[in-house]
């Protein structure tokens, strides 16, 4: 049980002396970390909203025309007029 | 006489087209992020970018030379299906862009400006595209100042025109004729043995494929929903007590 204690402080002592010393820059160390792949999972992520954007956008479009079929439905026919 | 807001069916071939795009852009994902690269300096894992980065630019030129010809299309006929459709194809192009120019950024930041510690510095190519991208989304712009629907179309298609001449000179020439950190400053980026590694090169032809059908995807759902507008419109007009122009 204390072994084990021991390897977890140790552990936990060779994670913190792996920290980088220049913390001012979290960003810019967890971007650089595994070969800087976190800059891949960036730029997947812009594609994503990216996507979203054009997607809400046209969403928009669709409910106001869905909006205004539904009025013109619900209003009387135009030949009951005459 | 035909409908001049008929388009095409959007029947099964359609449908069948979706799915494919769909698994087609899930496997080039996989393949993306999973598949080997090479591996080197500076650049490291963020080589994976050229799969995504790098095709938002072939949607960008692609869906502006479809808005160019659609308007120019529309000037010709003056059928408002051709105005919707470039619409359309100028909105895919323009996210493509932004996404382009954003991802852009923000790989350079931590290649070829990590030391620098700069997220932009200017480059030419990137300063030529952000330049690209708001003359074209002035197009939107002009779009929305304008309540006529006829004079609208007809001045954002001639406007399109010019947007879509300045594309060349400032995204291929220009920056060619300056010093560039960009890739292919000489002959083709991305293409020439140089620019790209083996094991890269067919992932990336088949994103660049992926992302193309899937800004074809986007493009047809936008196109539908202003034609539905327009039909609306008309259904509208069609009910309301006073005569007024129709839709041509």
């Amino acid at each position: 049980m204390l072994a084990l204690q021991d390897t977890l402080q140790d552990t936990a002592i060779a994670v913190l002396d792996a920290a980088p010393t220049a913390a001012s820059e979290p960003f810019e160390t967890a971007m650089l970390a595994a070969d800087k792949l976190p800059v891949v999972l960036g730029v997947v992520l812009i594609v994503w909203i990216g996507l979203l954007l054009f997607l809400t956008v046209t969403e928009r479009r669709l409910r106001r025309v869905e909006a205004r079929l539904d009025a013109a439905e619900a209003a009387p026919p135009p030949r009951a007029q005459h | 006489m035909t409908d001049p807001l008929t388009l095409p069916r959007y029947g099964r071939a359609y449908r069948v087209a979706t799915v494919v795009v769909a698994v087609w852009v899930t496997v080039v994902l996989v393949l993306a992020l999973t598949g080997d690269i090479a591996n080197l300096p500076i650049l490291e894992q963020t080589a994976r970018n050229l799969y995504f980065h790098v095709p938002m630019w072939f949607v960008l030129y692609a869906f502006a030379l479809a808005g160019a010809w659609h308007s120019a299309r529309f000037l010709a006929t003056g059928r408002t299906l051709h105005d919707l459709r470039a619409e359309s194809a100028w909105l895919v192009s323009t996210v493509a862009g932004g996404i382009a120019l954003v991802t852009g950024i923000l790989w350079s930041r931590f290649t070829w400006y990590e030391e620098a510690n700069v997220w932009w510095n200017g480059d030419p190519r990137q300063t030529m595209v952000a330049v690209q991208l708001l003359i074209g989304g002035a197009y939107f712009i002009l779009r929305g100042s304008v309540d006529e629907p006829r004079r609208r179309a007809r001045l954002s298609a001639a406007y399109a025109l010019f947007a879509t001449s300045t594309m060349p000179f400032l995204t291929y020439v220009l920056p060619r004729r300056m010093q560039s950190l960009h890739p292919g400053a000489e002959g083709n980026p991305a293409f020439s043995e140089m620019d790209i590694a083996p094991q890269m090169r067919w992932v990336f032809y088949a994103s660049a494929v992926g992302f193309l059908l899937l800004g074809w995807w986007l493009y047809t759902l936008r196109v539908r929903v202003r034609v539905t507008e327009a039909r609306a419109e008309r259904l509208a007009e069609a009910s309301a007590p006073a005569p007024t122009a129709t839709l041509s």
